[in-house]
């Protein structure tokens, strides 16, 4: 049990903290729904980040690490399938796939990044496909979500099927990105808000000094610290169980940081100069990825407690 | 970063359980339902601690030169998950490994160590805490227990403490009293329950037998040497021993227990279906998260950077993992609550009910998140 980060962690996201530095800062007078940047997107994939976290002595930890830092940063950028599904399809299966990677619930639902994407990955069942989307296999949506959206409404043509350990290693992957861009998101929006409070005056004096504020806002440093341990212990472990029990937490506990940043930071936060609905937009899209709370439940489920009836019903 | 652990503590963790096995009754269970300062518990201590030490398991993480086994905190904290899951069989003595003995090991003269810390190492001496009293519980510089000096030797204390646990079967008190005008102008001693002018009072209490008292002092002698830290510093001792409490016990465990057994139950009748899976699954994660908070925070604690705003997080989480789980049980197996058939259910409930209230209130450290982790003080 070690907290701490070693010293090539700590390289590692340092010189990752500088590149989100240079996206950090959001273009005057650009106010969207969405702030995903092409040119961010390219430059993370030129950085050899992705590269760097798939090497021999790095692994899904230091992946999650960069995924939470990144989901921190208002600008939009994807990160956590490429840096934790997209290793899992280099080499063998598909050679190089190209950024974005999108990842995909089923067919006729939302899916982020699949009209930029390079590569589709759809879990169907026990298995997932995996292509290049094409015009005419999705429909573009325009929303409020701050993440670019578009409607799957075919599998690409020559998706390839991936089954077994392969699909399963996939799918966990999807979920630890789940967790770890989860965590980053609430991170960023507590940060924001928090940043906030302390400004902001009413009754002469700063938000952050009332108590009501000030106690519903620990209890979401609360949650989203917790939140981010379980997303790293589960990238560490690179464990079913432990991939669920992370994006579980993160899906139930964002409703309460969202609600309250949002809460917090008044009519301010519903415009869209101010950057909070960059994290809790995204968040909301977040909560009902991967077939949301329920879904995440019964795969905790299905880890912590069928095996014991499996066995119970044997011994029957 | 590792949240994996070592082969040496998986064994160590096999071990504690292999002991815990072989060493509780076959009604323990019944008997750790009467709570860990009650009678029962509190005797059984004294014959389980003594085991536990000559196995090397009671304060492994204590300096060897002050009788432990100079092993890590990890150790000490993995014998605390088993055996709180296990109902604590140490009963009140956890008290003395988790946090008194620590306090006395950093701020204890030499004398204070030898008299004190030999006695927890046999495994047979209980302590009760005074901080809490009328006029003062979560907000403690709000005390009026006064030492006031007699001589150069001696203070003379006066006042009462109220809510303290296992008082009744106590032979020291880490006492708080004020010995000075100022608020904060507080010092901390280690007072024998013997003194003349000490009374004890139980309170009848849902949480079991010895867990809540009265303590009265009327012009109880205590002595300079028995002053933990200098005089009027007490905050500094406070604090670290708080750090060290709001973390010392793995409450989690014995929550996630008695989540898997009302589980069992639901599953065993056929009933667990999406809704209880669902609020199951969810009261699990926060268990999880719980621990990995508290993890977080002993492992600051060990690296010598010891922070109240991540011990007071990880408290908070604790406490709402003990309130989903408690829920998850009322609202699903509420016959596993007043029935008989589950007594560590009820020994689960009896004990949670007071995770946000012990070692300062869950508001407390809502307000220490504040003004520590989010800078949001006045």
């Amino acid at each position: 049990m070690d907290f701490t980060l070693s010293d090539d962690q700590q390289l590692l996201l340092s010189s990752f903290e500088s590149l989100l530095d240079r996206y950090r800062a959001l273009p005057v007078g650009e106010h969207g729904y969405v702030a995903w940047d092409a040119a961010f997107q390219q430059e993370l994939a030129a950085s050899g980040f992705a590269e760097v976290a798939s090497q021999p002595g790095f692994g899904p930890l230091d992946a999650a690490l960069l995924v939470e830092a990144a989901a921190a940063c208002p600008r939009g950028v994807e990160a956590a399938a490429s840096l934790l599904a997209g290793p899992l399809l280099t080499g063998p299966l598909l050679g190089q796939p190209a950024a974005p990677l999108a990842l995909a619930w089923g067919l006729g639902k939302p899916v982020r990044y699949l009209a930029q994407a390079g590569t589709l990955c759809l879990f169907d069942g026990d298995t997932a496909l995996v292509g290049t989307p094409r015009e005419g296999d999705f429909t573009v949506r325009e929303g409020v979500s701050a993440y670019p959206m578009a409607r799957l409404d075919r599998v690409p043509a020559g998706a390839q099927r991936i089954v077994g350990d392969a699909a399963r290693a996939l799918h966990r992957r999807a979920l630890i990105g789940l967790a770890a861009e989860g965590a980053g998101l609430m991170r960023g929006a507590l940060d924001h808000t928090v940043a906030y409070v302390k400004e902001r005056q009413q009754f002469g004096q700063p938000l952050g000094h009332f108590q009501a504020i000030q106690h519903r806002l620990a209890e979401c440093a609360q949650a989203v610290r917790g939140a981010k341990l379980l997303a790293l212990r589960a990238a560490h472990a690179d464990e079913p169980g432990l991939a669920a029990i992370a994006a579980l937490h993160v899906q139930a506990t964002m409703r309460q940081v969202i609600t309250d940043c949002h809460q917090f930071t008044g009519a301010m936060g519903l415009t869209l100069e101010f950057p909070l609905h960059l994290w809790t937009y995204r968040l909301k899209v977040l909560q009902g990825e991967a077939g949301g709370r329920a879904a995440q439940a019964r795969r905790v489920s299905a880890h912590a407690w069928q095996s014991a009836q499996t066995s119970k019903r044997e011994a029957a | 970063m590792d949240f994996g652990w070592s082969t040496e503590q998986q064994a160590l963790r096999a071990r504690v359980e292999a002991f815990a096995a072989a060493h509780l009754p076959a009604d323990w269970e019944n008997t750790a339902s009467l709570s860990p300062g009650s009678q029962a518990v509190t005797d059984f201590s004294k014959v389980f601690c003594p085991r536990l030490a000559e196995e090397g398991l009671l304060a492994s993480h204590w300096p060897v030169e002050h009788g432990g086994g100079g092993a890590s905190a990890w150790d000490h904290f993995i014998v605390g998950e088993v055996l709180w899951e296990a109902g604590e069989p140490r009963g009140p003595q956890y008290y003395n490994v988790n946090w008194i003995g620590p306090t006395i090991l950093a701020y204890g003269t030499a004398e204070q160590k030898e008299r004190h810390l030999a006695r927890m190492l046999a495994g047979d001496v209980i302590w009760c805490q005074g901080f809490s009293e009328p006029s003062g519980g979560s907000d403690l510089a709000g005390i009026r227990t006064r030492a006031d000096r007699v001589d150069d030797a001696r203070y003379r204390v006066n006042g009462q403490k109220i809510w303290t646990s296992y008082a009744r079967l106590a032979e020291f008190c880490f006492l708080v009293a004020k010995t000075g005008p100022a608020r904060r102008d507080v010092s901390v001693f280690l007072l024998p329950m013997d003194r003349p002018g000490i009374t004890v009072r139980p309170i009848a209490s849902v949480v079991g037998d010895g867990d809540l008292h009265e303590v009265f002092f009327d012009d109880v002698e205590v002595l300079e040497s028995e002053r933990l830290g200098p005089e009027g510093k007490g905050w500094e001792v406070i604090r670290f021993s708080l750090d060290y409490e709001r973390v010392g016990i793995p409450r989690y465990a014995l929550a996630l227990k008695t989540l898997h057994r009302a589980v069992a139950e639901l599953q065993a009748e056929g009933s667990f279906g999406p809704d209880a899976e669902l609020a199951a699954a969810t009261a699990l994660a926060q268990c999880e998260a719980a621990r990995m908070l508290v993890y977080e925070t002993v492992d600051k604690r060990m690296r010598g950077r010891p922070d109240t705003g991540s011990a007071s997080m990880a408290r908070y989480g604790v406490v709402l993992a003990e309130r989903a789980v408690a829920d998850f049980v009322l609202d699903w197996t509420p016959h596993l609550f007043t029935g008989d058939a589950a007594p560590m259910v009820a020994t689960h409930h009896k004990r949670a009910i007071a995770a946000g209230l012990a070692a300062g209130a869950a508001e407390i450290q809502l307000n220490l998140v504040a003004r520590d982790v989010l800078g949001l003080g006045r």
